[in-house]
């Protein structure tokens, strides 16, 4: 049974691509409806399978020999994922309504666009579903590699200049990204002799490049998870896509770079080389340098989505040293790893909710504008850390650490928290001076609403072990609830004092992208210097060349000469006959008598 | 009895190495050929005295008659103005290529001759024991080194046979008369004239495609040579 | 040696129809080409038809030596003993020489038919059947003198043949050729001379009891091999071997090219077996000689302006190789296992470059026929007219070059074994060299009949069955890649 629901998980969203192709075949242009109910259910059975229990499969027809798992991790996480999919699949459908009227009104463009993302939506979830639930390294770099080339076309879906260039720093970056997961895949594969991620991460404690293997992969899924340095495309793609591909790109797809980590880093391992810890602590360190440097540099963003990426960079960044913990702090891991779970959870749902939010900013349904607002705040409040299943998460992992005596980096968590609570405030805040009412639709909302509620409850569903979750006491809550309203003061005093000395246009012109700016002024300069060293090597080639030429044929002159040789042999053919005859008689000679 | 016989033997081996000598370095085209006829009775002569009556004969028919025929069979077909000035071979070599011709004319004579001197050790007491074996050495040598030189085809074919009169006479003159060397010169006459018969052949239908120039350059067909 | 070239007794008699068959290859070919200067065939099949017997009575001699062993034949007529033997090495090399000849006269009436040489061509026959009569006399003989009387009669009669095309190009150089092969003859003879004064031996078997190594057999040793190289067209005595190919008619060419050279070439190498059974320094020279013919022939052809230079001289870069062999297959310094293996690669080798050089004349002479162009230039735009010509020439020259499967690359493999074996690098180089080369000048002509846009001219029809005998015989070549075995265990039979 379990393994039918693991072959329509797996199929369904082939089947939904296939039916979107032969809709385009088959139907007119003017009956076609993109994202049918049909649609929409791509992740249904991904999500029942992840409430199915526990299980283990062995393909062995299955390129390398499948080893595929739902256990402690995989399930909730594909639970997590299945679930912030099918709220966005059905966000879609509302998002998409206004789109696809035009496409039935004949518009070429917007047929072509709904066309490309009702394809390559099933097939980036269906690769996400391979990744979580695949044990062995094929399947998982394949599921990997599925999500991340098919997502491209979510982040490029409308077009626009801007959209090209969020898409073109998504796809240089995820290239770079997937080179180096391949390489480290392979170098341990190759070293280590495994094809499961179980082998690869005995396989990474075994090496003696350990280390560098270890590097090579959080370098790559950190391009997914948005490690500072590589969080550049964030920022671009997010306010670009639309608001449903955010929510999963944001929700699910970065969380599947803290999956790979999780996945193939040795964490929580004893006896680790020094090499391994000392990445640990590099690894902490950049996790909180994002935390706090994308909570600086986002708050002065005008895009709320832009704002959201910034966030997202921040919360990943928080989750990013508590995975370091697992390899600078083994001990912390499996005290924590539930917490980490947890916390990826929430945020994958809450920024889904979040994103989701955006778009019905965009499109008030007529409802009162502070209960909707309100609404809109809702998970970024819980974000915070705040209320319901934020507080939750976050005392989750706190506890940990507490447990174990980490006090520093749980204050500095906490000051992050701060960050997080006046992100959360200026988006807000964009959004309500970019609002915009008419052309709500009830899908649209309804996603919505499901997405905020799913994430402020996020404990009670989520398929947990049993008693990894418990509720902070009493004495707590203001140690979880203070940064919250302390973000929001900060952000109300900034404003006002900006208003004040009407400075806005400074601040104001940060470009969303942050050092991508930079990547691409270097590149740039890189380029126009290989450009001149190829023009210097074009002159060399052209010089050799030429001066190949020449000696080819002085060459061949010679030859040709030379090759007089033969009249001459043919006119003394008598007289060589002769010579030779001497020759070997005295060769004969010499031999014999010596 | 026995000083006699040298003293013809002698006789015979002087006029043979003078007529081949004169029949191979003549110019006069007719004229050598002549020479050769006379060459031919000599070597007549010498199987007469090598008691081998059947290859005198031979010699008679095969060398005298139709070999030497032949060569004037390929002089008539020269163009008739020859009839006022007569044939001449009047291709000059290099002195140089001359030289290596003669070098190496040389060097067979040695070669030959200290084979024979170690297969005849009475050689190495009294030289005029065999006076045909060496003149038939020096007419080896000779004829060799003739027709490397030489680039008329007449002349070539001319010094090919007188090279095959004296290979033949070295053959007699060691291995004696019995049958297999016999046999041997038998071939070798045949084979000669059947050679030269083709050859002359070959001449004339050489001289009526393209005049007399052509026997005596031995340029390329394919044309890249001189 | 002595088993090598079945130079000893035969344990039992030949059976009875041993002694029709060995009259039949030797009298059947002249008799049958007489015949054909009579009827003069215009078609095919009556020279198939003609020409069954023959191959019946080799396979026949064949079929007898698997089963008994040697073959001897002995007559003494008035004093002079006359000798034959039937080994399997002879009788390799005489079914070469009797499906080649046949594929070649299969091959003649399509060619006469289309070039129309007028009525002395009828005389070709006759010829042909002297030729393969002497080869197989060759083949066979085992005393001086019979080998003497064949090797004259295979010259004479090829000098007739390839000047059978009566141009003055072919007249001057098969004059040149008659009259550098009679001299060549006589040094060969002047060698014998001085065997037969020392030892008195015409008879091989009972010479190679007698000789020794003394400055007779030396200077006999000496003019014999510069008698027999200059015959056999070895480097760098083959400059007459050009021109006589470029002006001979196409089978003629091809029966000289892949038989009569190599008939001197045995004969070279079984007189210096016996005479120089420890000779070092004589072998090695040749095979020094050889690596420059590999290479010279090689870039000889490489330059050639016209295909049957090429083809010619690609002859002098081919017999390189088999020079190339000589310190493996003489002196007794050489140890058994290369010296085999060297051994199976020369005749390999040898049997290999006739029937694919005798296939390659054959497609050159119907791309001559056919364009009507003798010159490499001329091919352009052929290889959408006449694929299948082309085609042939590619296959042939997948046996030159040595590439899998063909016997040139069998009988290169052995070589190279044989010579890695004995440490001569040099050696390896040159073979490996000459494989670039041939593949220089191959892909030449390949570049050339590959240019498209050449005008198209009007080609000559070709006659049926010329195609496909030269296809035949590339075929064939490789063929004898794929079951070297059978040939090198009849090679061994004899006990090598």
């Amino acid at each position: 049974m379990i393994t039918l629901l693991l072959l329509a998980a797996l199929l369904w969203p082939l089947c939904v691509a296939g039916s979107t192709v032969w809709q385009a075949y088959r139907t007119p242009a003017a009956s076609r409806d993109y994202f049918p109910l049909l649609w929409i259910s791509a992740s249904w059975p991904a999500l029942l399978l992840a409430f199915s229990g526990e299980v283990q499969w062995t393909i062995d027809a299955w390129m390398l020999g499948g080893y595929w798992e739902l256990n402690t991790l995989s399930r909730p996480w594909l639970a997590f994922t299945a679930l912030l999919w099918s709220l966005a699949a059905a966000h879609a459908r509302g998002y998409f309504s206004a789109e696809q009227r035009k496409a039935q009104a004949g518009d070429q463009g917007a047929q072509r666009r709904c066309q490309r993302l009702a394809l390559l939506w099933p097939l980036t979830l269906l690769g996400n579903v391979l990744l979580i639930i695949a044990q062995d390294i094929a399947s998982f770099y394949l599921g990997f590699a599925l999500m991340t080339f098919a997502a491209y076309a979510l982040v490029l879906h409308s077009g626009s200049n801007e959209a090209r260039l969020g898409a073109r720093a998504y796809l240089a970056l995820a290239v770079i990204g997937e080179g180096l997961i391949l390489g480290g895949l392979l170098w341990v594969a190759g070293s280590a002799e495994t094809l499961t991620l179980k082998g690869v991460r005995e396989g990474i404690v075994a090496a003696d490049d350990g280390a560098l293997m270890a590097l090579l992969l959080w370098l790559g899924f950190g391009v997914k998870a948005g490690v500072i340095g590589l969080h550049v495309w964030l920022p671009l793609a997010h306010p670009v896509a639309p608001a449903p591909a955010s929510a999963v790109l944001s929700g699910a797809m970065i969380k599947a770079g803290l999956l790979g980590w999780i996945n193939v880093l040795p964490l929580g391992v004893d006896g680790l080389s020094p090499a391994l810890i000392q990445l640990g602590n590099i690894m902490l360190v950049a996790g909180l340098a994002a935390a706090f440097g994308a909570a600086l540099y986002g708050v002065w963003q005008r895009h709320p989505k832009a704002v959201l990426a910034y966030s997202s960079i921040s919360q990943m960044g928080m989750l990013t040293a508590m995975v370091a913990m697992g390899l600078a702090a083994p001990d912390v891991w499996s005290l924590i790893l539930p917490g980490v779970v947890l916390f990826a959870a929430h945020h994958a749902l809450a920024k889904g909710a979040l994103f989701l939010g955006t778009s019905i900013s965009e499109h008030m349904p007529r409802w009162p504008q502070p209960l909707l607002f309100a609404l809109i705040a809702l998970p970024g409040v819980s974000l915070t850390g705040a209320l319901a299943a934020g507080m939750l998460s976050k005392w989750s992992v706190k506890s940990a650490l507490y447990e174990m005596h980490h006090e520093g980096l749980i204050m500095l968590l906490t000051w992050a928290a701060i960050g997080t609570s006046a992100l959360v405030s200026v988006c807000v805040w964009r959004q309500w001076q970019q609002r915009h009412s008419g052309g709500s639709d009830a899908f649209q909302w309804g996603a919505w609403l499901t997405a905020l509620i799913a994430a402020l409850v996020t404990p009670i569903w989520l398929p947990l072990p049993v008693g990894s979750v418990e509720v902070p006491p009493a004495s707590e809550w203001l140690s979880l609830s203070w940064p919250f309203p302390v973000g929001v003061m900060v952000v109300v005093v900034g404003v006002l004092i900006g208003a004040g000395w009407r400075r806005h246009a400074v601040v104001q012109t940060l470009p969303a992208g942050d050092l991508w700016w930079l990547y691409s002024d270097l590149t740039l300069r890189g380029l126009r210097a290989l450009r001149v060293i190829a023009r210097a090597c074009e002159k060399v080639k052209m010089a050799s060349v030429t001066f190949s030429l020449a000696l080819e044929r002085t060459l061949m002159g010679h030859l040709k000469r030379g090759l007089f040789a033969e009249a001459w042999m043919r006119h003394h053919g008598s007289g060589l006959m002769m010579a030779f005859a001497v020759i070997l008689a005295l060769l004969l000679m010499w031999e014999g008598l010596r | 009895m026995i000083a006699s016989i040298d003293y013809v033997e002698v006789g015979v081996a002087f006029c043979l190495v003078a007529a081949a000598l004169a029949c191979l370095f003549d110019r006069h085209l007719k004229r050598a050929s002549s020479l050769f006829l006379l060459f031919a009775l000599l070597m007549s002569l010498s199987w007469w005295l090598f008691d081998a009556p059947g290859l005198a004969l031979a010699e008679l028919v095969l060398g005298l008659t139709l070999t030497g025929g032949s060569f004037f069979y390929a002089l008539n077909a020269f163009p008739a103005t020859a009839e006022k000035v007569p044939h001449y071979d009047r291709s000059l070599h290099r002195w140089s290529h001359k030289v290596v011709r003669a070098v190496l004319a040389l060097a067979w004579s040695v070669m030959i001759g200290g084979a024979i001197w170690f297969l005849l050790p009475d050689m190495a007491y009294s030289p005029t024991e065999h006076p045909l074996i060496i003149a038939a050495v020096v007419i080896v040598a000779t004829a060799m080194g003739a027709f490397a030189l030489h680039r008329h085809m007449l002349r070539r074919l001319m010094a090919f046979n007188v090279l095959g009169s004296g290979v033949f006479l070295l053959l007699a003159g060691m291995a004696g008369t019995m049958p297999g060397s016999q046999a041997l010169i038998s071939v070798g006459l045949t084979i000669a004239w059947l050679g030269t018969l083709l050859g002359v052949l070959l001449i004339r239908q050489l001289v009526s495609l393209e005049g007399l120039l052509a026997l005596e350059s031995d340029s390329d067909a394919t044309g890249h040579a001189q | 040696m002595i088993w090598r070239f079945g130079l000893y007794e035969s344990t039992f008699e030949p059976q009875w129809y041993s002694h029709w068959a060995l009259l039949a290859i030797l009298v059947l070919p002249i008799f049958i080409g007489l015949l054909g200067a009579f009827f003069t065939p215009r078609r095919l099949f009556p020279v198939a038809l003609a020409c069954l017997p023959i191959l019946l009575a080799g396979a026949l001699l064949i079929v007898d030596y698997l089963q008994v062993g040697l073959l001897r034949w002995q007559w003494d007529i008035a004093g002079v003993e006359l000798s034959l033997r039937f080994n399997g090495l002879s009788g390799l090399m005489l079914m070469i020489t009797q499906w080649v000849g046949t594929a070649a006269a299969m091959y003649t009436p399509g060619h006469l038919q289309l070039t129309n040489p007028g009525k002395h061509a009828r005389w070709l026959w006759p010829l042909m059947g002297v030729l393969i009569s002497a080869l197989s006399l060759i083949w066979l003989a085992v005393d001086l003198l019979t080998l003497y009387a064949a090797l004259e009669l295979m010259g004479l009669a090829a000098v007739g043949m390839l000047l059978l095309s009566g141009k003055p190009d072919a007249l001057k150089a098969g004059m040149r050729y008659l009259l550098l092969a009679l001299v060549g003859s006589l040094a060969y003879l002047l060698g014998v001379a001085l065997l037969l004064g020392y030892w008195g031996e015409l008879d091989l078997k009972s010479l190679v009891e007698v000789v020794e190594p003394s400055p007779v057999s030396w200077v006999a040793a000496a003019l014999i091999g510069a008698g027999l190289a200059l015959k056999a067209a070895l480097f760098p005595l083959h400059g007459w071997l050009t021109p006589v190919h470029e002006n001979a008619w196409t089978p003629v060419s091809a029966l000289h090219a892949a038989l009569v050279i190599k008939a001197s070439l045995f004969m070279l190498i079984m007189l210096w077996g016996i005479l120089l059974p420890d000779a070092l320094f004589a072998p090695r020279l040749v095979a020094w000689l050889g690596m420059l013919a590999i290479v010279w022939g090689g870039l000889i052809a490489w330059r050639a302006e016209s295909l049957k230079t090429l083809v010619a001289s690609s002859t002098v870069g081919q017999l390189g190789y088999l020079m190339v062999a000589f310190p493996l297959l003489l002196g007794s310094a050489v140890s058994p296992l290369p010296g085999a293996l060297a051994w199976e690669g020369f005749w390999l080798q040898l049997m290999g470059h006739s029937l694919a050089k005798a296939a390659m004349f054959m497609a050159v002479g119907n791309l001559i026929i056919a364009t009507g162009e003798s010159s490499i230039k001329g091919l352009a735009g052929t290889s959408r007219r006449l694929p299948l010509s082309l085609l042939i020439f590619g296959i042939a020259s997948v046996t030159l070059m040595g590439l899998p499967p063909s016997a040139g690359f069998t009988a290169k493999w052995l070589l190279l074994q044989a010579m890695v074996m004995t440490q001569q690098w040099v050696a390896v180089a040159a073979l490996l060299i000459g494989t670039l080369l041939t593949a220089a000048y191959v892909f030449r002509v390949f570049r050339y009949s590959f240019d498209e846009t050449a005008p198209r001219h009007q080609y000559q029809p070709l006659a049926p069955g010329m195609d496909l005998i030269a296809l035949c015989l590339a075929l064939a070549a490789f063929a004898l890649g794929l079951l070297a075995h059978l040939p090198l265990a009849l090679l061994q039979g004899g006990g090598a």
